[in-house]
């Protein structure tokens, strides 16, 4: 009891703590407060000499300046990149090939439902197989991922956009054979052939 | 090879993130630069790292010049905002000693891609 009550005080006090630093004066930027501090009780003078505004003001990093209207609008070249953005390693967007194809129909069902997709998918890297249980494994974290998308210009510039390479598969359209139930009994054609 | 359909050049109309133009942007990833480059005595202060201050102004420069190649302003902008997220980070410590040195990839091997070295670390030894 008296345990967990102390514990409270504390996880409350650094809460405390941690807004505080956040939310220091606007003017003197995000953590003067805290860097203040420390500079008095551990000798920061000698780390840091200069007296000159040391830290972060957020809003010239990433404040909008009063010039700018949010409503306007700007001109930027249509393909994006966003691979610097996304966090996924250099050698996962620069090696990599996409191939992108039609869905597949389960080829133990005749049904042809979610086979309308069209799947982007990733180059197969070394896989192998595990020596205790047989398992297969592998090394790539992009093995298993598969995307669906609608349109096919959609997986496209969704590739584009990641700047992965990208190839399209032809897409195989089967004809719908007409059937009938009827044609077995036909009389001219050798559907009976048993017993004709 | 199917054409490239989304790869055709043209420019589109778009809301800004933060930036209006490239002047802009230019001065908030300058000032987002300063502001990490005057942190690192700081941060060298507050935390026991193996680096120099040398060795983080060098990592700070190549994580700079990493981006250097991109020119949409909004991409700017976010890998700026981005940036500010993480030195907020290593400021109010929520990114710990291990996670400021995961830049430097101090335990990363370097893959060999010469024939041998290839062969010896090959999978398929069993």
């Amino acid at each position: 009891m008296f345990v967990n009550m102390a514990f409270n005080l504390i996880k409350q006090s650094g809460g405390i703590a941690i807004k505080k630093a956040i939310s220091s004066s606007p003017s003197k930027g995000l953590f003067t407060a805290a860097v203040r501090s420390s500079k008095e009780t551990r000798g920061l003078e000698k780390v840091y000499e200069k007296n000159e505004p040391v830290l972060l003001e957020t809003d010239n990093v990433i404040g909008k300046t009063p010039l700018m209207a949010v409503q306007n609008y700007i001109e930027v070249a249509d393909k994006v990149d966003i691979s610097s953005l996304t966090g996924v390693p250099e050698e996962h967007v620069k090696s990599r090939l996409v191939k992108i194809s039609k869905a597949t129909k389960n080829v133990m069902q005749s049904g042809t439902d979610n086979t309308h997709n069209w799947v982007m998918e990733f180059d197969n890297r070394e896989r192998w197989e595990n020596p205790l249980m047989g398992w297969t494994s592998t090394g790539d974290p992009l093995s298993n991922m598969k995307i669906e998308f609608i349109e096919r210009a959609d997986a496209i510039n969704f590739c584009e956009k990641n700047g992965w390479k990208w190839y399209l598969e032809a897409e195989h359209k089967t004809k719908p054979r007409p059937k009938s139930y009827a044609i077995n009994f036909s009389w001219n054609k050798r559907t009976r052939a048993s017993t004709k | 090879m199917a054409t490239r359909e989304a790869s055709k050049h043209a420019t589109k109309i778009v809301r800004p993130l933060l930036s209006s133009d490239k002047s802009e942007a230019k001065k908030r990833v300058l000032n987002l630069y300063k502001t990490y480059y005057r942190q690192i005595p700081l941060m060298l202060f507050d935390r026991h790292l193996p680096v120099t201050k040398e060795e983080c102004q060098q990592k700070l420069k190549e994580e700079f010049l990493k981006n250097k190649h991109v020119t949409d302003v909004r991409v700017i902008d976010m890998l700026v905002i981005k940036g500010q997220m993480l030195l907020q980070e290593i400021v109010t410590k929520w990114a710990q000693d291990c996670h400021v040195m995961s830049l430097f990839k101090d335990t990363v091997e370097h893959k060999q891609n010469d024939f041998l070295s290839k062969f010896i670390n090959s999978n398929d030894s069993q």
